[in-house]
């Protein structure tokens, strides 16, 4: 294990060439930039190819060339670039692609605030392209290290469902520095609970409507396998059909090949200080989760039944975690309220659910704190600006 | 809370207040430190003030902020007044050369280190002051090892090694006596 | 079934969906008739296609393997298979103006600048003709469509002087030319040269579109008087006259004169690998 004071960034390439991963394309946008920098200087050195598209659709568009062409490829971006993303995601979602994409979030709308960390695609990570009939797969870590893994994770994770996988990052854990371990050797990757899945070649059907079947090898052209793929609704053999009977067997597929399989990854969260039944639950994902987690920490010392939920699996939502009758708060960067929405669903009208956003900055440990207070103690939650708001 | 430290630096852009960050990282690391560092972000790239924010610990590091710094490296007068408040316990260290008003009525340790002015005396130019102030914050950080803080440098800053190891002996020394009270104090 | 659609192409795509009277076969059979004059067999061949006329009729009709991007898409998704694939399998696009020459124009000029071995068959119905025949980039100035019902005015990458062929030229593209469905064996000789360049050739083929540009513009759906318009409009290069708006034969040929994408970068890929492994 080699251990650096390095970026996210860093993180990031070092796990998605662990994961096999020798395609790369992207597009300059802060704070995604110094990870194309960083896989244009690693992958060459392992043999894999970065490549820079001339705007991000054709960077997701390289990717799924590569993809088809037999490689594990992977592409970053920020909010900006990811809603040019929207065309390739579903072709990449119909075909079954196995790709990794990865959405370092930063506060917008549009082109907002470069430097500035934001989570604002909570629902468009779900829904990355247009249609609908699909399920997708999302995961959110909170530091440099766990990216890693994440980004390991994800490159198994699509191969085994044949699917693109999304990873939301912030700017926060993509550009800020942490100590970070690397293993040298598959012993320690096992040791870090890495875990990879070879990329295979596709010799059967193209396509497997009304299965949710996954371990399907990804469709690979160029071993005149005679695999035909496109964006059209699919026979078995890939072939076009305009007839709404095989459409409903794709998205049976679409949907149901990730819904039926959510083991595979429903273990990705962490839950701190749940044990003893805490009367409010605080929920995040991304960076801000390590401020919550010391907020809770010291909110307990001072004798508050606190609890953290962190997510880390996003989607498909995880709402097992929220059948307790209990109070709820979804802290986000973001002031509309994303999360939080989920949270509600998921918990029902017995629960109570609140909000604590922040719109370019992380909230602060004094913040979250006096909120506990007051929802622990049914007050009314002091707004400023639109922080505060009881959902 | 007492199990991590806080360093806040905080400049103009082009002072190197990432790097000296990045140093103190790398070297805390080393040191078999868990280290966070976020780099400033936000408007202030383009504003008034670059921040980087550092925290170590042995334990692993829930929070990546610094809310409440154990060290202030105050470089600018903007720099300065944004961040002063934050400081409770700490100690801020400010070069006199950029922060040029002094707010009396802060509780905490106040102490000028005149890296710029030392810089330029010694070697001429104002580049060395970063390594200087490297040196201060080696002699009163106890976390910190000196040798593995000036390895870092090394490492990090490719040119000039005889003069940044020269920087680095002085600042270590800059506040004498001084520096065993801030560092007794914590 | 000919002996060519026999040996190349899939019996379930035969015969194609197209409208009657389409003229886009006569295009894919010259494109098959060269890939047979070329002595290429199916397992040389990876076919790609697109949104529109072109694309959906010819999708799915190779016997080999083939992929259909989203509208303007399929060149930058040919250029990252160009990268993975062996050097020696060739990559065959065909696709429509619309596609090539609007939405995907931006991909198309990437795919030039990079010379990526790719041969892009623009099978050019003279605007959107799948969506009912609304004006494109190539349609001739003043013809009627059901978007420009005054007839068009727009400029367009055909009018005014100007030759969407000139634009890739500039772009970078090593092989050029221009047929109308008409030219039969001359067509075939230029796709062949199109697909034995190392680099990126497209070959831009106008084709008569009865159903939907010729009812509007001609008037009437008859598929002589759609042919002729196109074929008396249409001379070899050096030939032209008055009225000529497609200039037939090869645009500009520098095969095979610069290094082609993929091999660019596999081999300094390769270069850097092996330093790295020092």
């Amino acid at each position: 294990m080699k251990r650096y004071l390095e970026t996210g960034n860093f993180a990031i390439t070092e796990g998605a060439i662990l994961a096999g991963c020798r395609f790369f394309a992207g597009y300059p946008i802060t704070p995604a930039t110094e990870l194309a920098e960083a896989m244009s200087f690693r992958l060459p050195q392992v043999g894999g190819m970065y490549i820079q598209g001339e705007d991000e659709c054709a960077a997701l568009h390289l990717c799924i060339g590569g993809a088809l062409g037999g490689y594990k490829a992977m592409t970053a971006t920020s909010g900006p670039g990811f809603i040019l993303y929207a065309d390739p995601y579903g072709w990449a979602i119909g075909c079954e692609i196995p790709l990794v994409v990865l959405n370092s979030g930063r506060v917008g709308p549009v082109s907002g605030i470069t430097g500035a960390p934001g989570q604002g695609e909570f629902y468009l990570t779900r829904y990355p392209t247009q249609g609908g009939n699909f399920e997708t797969i999302v995961l959110a870590p909170n530091s440099a290290q766990e990216a890693m893994s994440v980004i390991v994770e994800s490159f198994y994770l699509a191969e085994r469902f044949r699917t693109p996988v999304t990873v939301l990052a912030d700017q926060l854990i993509t550009d800020g520095f942490e100590d970070i371990s690397v293993p040298e050797n598959e012993g320690e990757m096992k040791e870090m609970g890495f875990r990879t899945w070879p990329r295979k070649i596709n010799k059967g059907p193209v396509f497997y409507p009304s299965t949710d079947e996954i371990d399907i090898p990804p469709v690979v052209l160029g071993h005149n396998t005679g695999a035909l793929c496109s964006d059209w609704t699919p026979t078995e053999e890939g072939y076009d059909i305009e007839e709404v009977a095989a459409h409903h067997k794709h998205a049976y597929r679409l949907i149901y090949k990730v819904r039926n399989h959510k083991e595979l990854f429903n273990n990705l969260y962490e839950k701190n200080f749940m044990d003893d039944d805490p009367e409010l639950v605080v929920v995040s994902y991304g960076t801000p989760s390590r401020v919550v987690n010391t907020a809770v920490k010291k909110a307990r010392q001072n004798g508050l039944k606190v609890g953290a939920l962190r997510l880390i699996n996003l989607w498909p939502f995880p709402d097992e975690h929220f059948k307790k009758k209990t109070k709820y708060l979804s802290v986000e960067l973001n002031w509309d309220g994303q999360l939080v929405r989920e949270v509600q669903r998921a918990a029902g009208k017995d629960s109570e659910v609140h909000f604590m956003g922040s719109c370019g900055d992380l909230p602060t440990v004094a913040d979250l704190i006096e909120t506990f207070e007051k929802i622990l103690k049914g007050q009314p939650l002091k707004r400023r600006g639109w922080e505060l708001e009881e959902w | 809370m007492s199990t991590r430290t806080e360093i806040l630096a905080s400049g103009f852009g082009g002072q190197g207040v990432v790097r000296l960050g990045q140093i103190l990282g790398e070297a805390a690391v080393k040191q078999g430190y868990r280290v966070s560092m976020l780099k400033s972000h936000g408007t202030e790239m383009r504003g008034g003030y670059v921040r980087s924010q550092i925290v170590l610990s042995k334990e692993p590091i829930d929070s990546p902020m610094v809310e409440s710094p154990n060290y202030f490296v105050a470089l600018s007068l903007a720099a300065y007044k944004a961040f002063k408040h934050l400081v409770k316990d700490g100690i801020i260290l400010y070069d006199p050369a950029f922060v040029v008003e002094i707010d009396k009525g802060l509780a905490c340790v106040q102490r000028p280190v005149p890296a710029k002015d030392t810089s330029v005396e010694n070697f001429g130019r104002p580049v060395f002051a970063n390594t200087i102030m490297l040196g201060v914050l080696s002699s009163i950080v106890g976390e910190l090892d000196p040798d593995i803080v000036l390895e870092s440098i090394l490492h990090v800053i490719p040119k000039y090694h005889e003069e940044n190891k020269r920087a680095f002996e002085i600042g270590y020394a800059l506040l004498g006596k001084s520096a065993d009270e801030v560092l007794h104090k914590r | 079934m000919d002996y060519l659609s026999k040996k190349y192409l899939r019996p379930r795509k035969i015969p194609s969906t197209a409208c009657s009277g389409c003229g886009l076969g006569m295009n894919h059979k010259a494109v098959v008739q060269a890939i047979y004059e070329l002595g290429l067999e199916v397992e040389d061949i990876v076919w790609g296609t697109s949104i529109g006329c072109a694309g959906r009729q010819t999708f799915g009709t190779w016997k080999g393997d083939g992929f259909a991007g989203t509208h303007g898409r399929v060149y930058a998704i040919a250029r990252g298979l160009r990268l993975t694939l062996p050097p020696e399998k060739k990559i065959i696009l065909t696709v429509g103006d619309g596609d090539a020459f609007g939405i995907g124009l931006l991909h198309l000029i990437h795919s030039a600048r990079s010379n990526a071995d790719l041969t892009i068959i623009v099978n050019d119905n003279l605007g959107y003709m799948s969506t009912g025949g609304q004006y494109g980039w190539t349609t001739p100035h003043g013809s009627k469509t059901d978007s420009s019902p005054y007839g068009m005015y727009e400029h367009n990458l055909m009018s005014d002087g100007m030759d969407v062929l000139g634009v890739l030229k500039h772009a970078g593209a090593t092989f050029l030319a221009r047929h109308v469905a008409m030219d039969g064996q001359r067509a075939v000789e230029s796709i062949k040269k199109g697909i034995r360049n190392r680099g990126l050739s497209l070959i831009h083929m106008v084709y008569p579109c009865p159903t939907n540009f010729g009812s509007r513009e001609l008037g009437t759906r008859d598929t002589i008087k759609m042919y002729d318009y196109i074929k008396s409009q249409s001379a070899p290069m050096g030939e032209e006259k008055e009225n000529t708006l497609w200039a037939t034969g090869i645009y500009h040929d520098t095969s095979d004169s610069r290094p082609e994408f993929s091999e660019n970068i596999h081999k300094n890929i390769e270069k850097i690998r092996r330093a790295a492994a020092v």
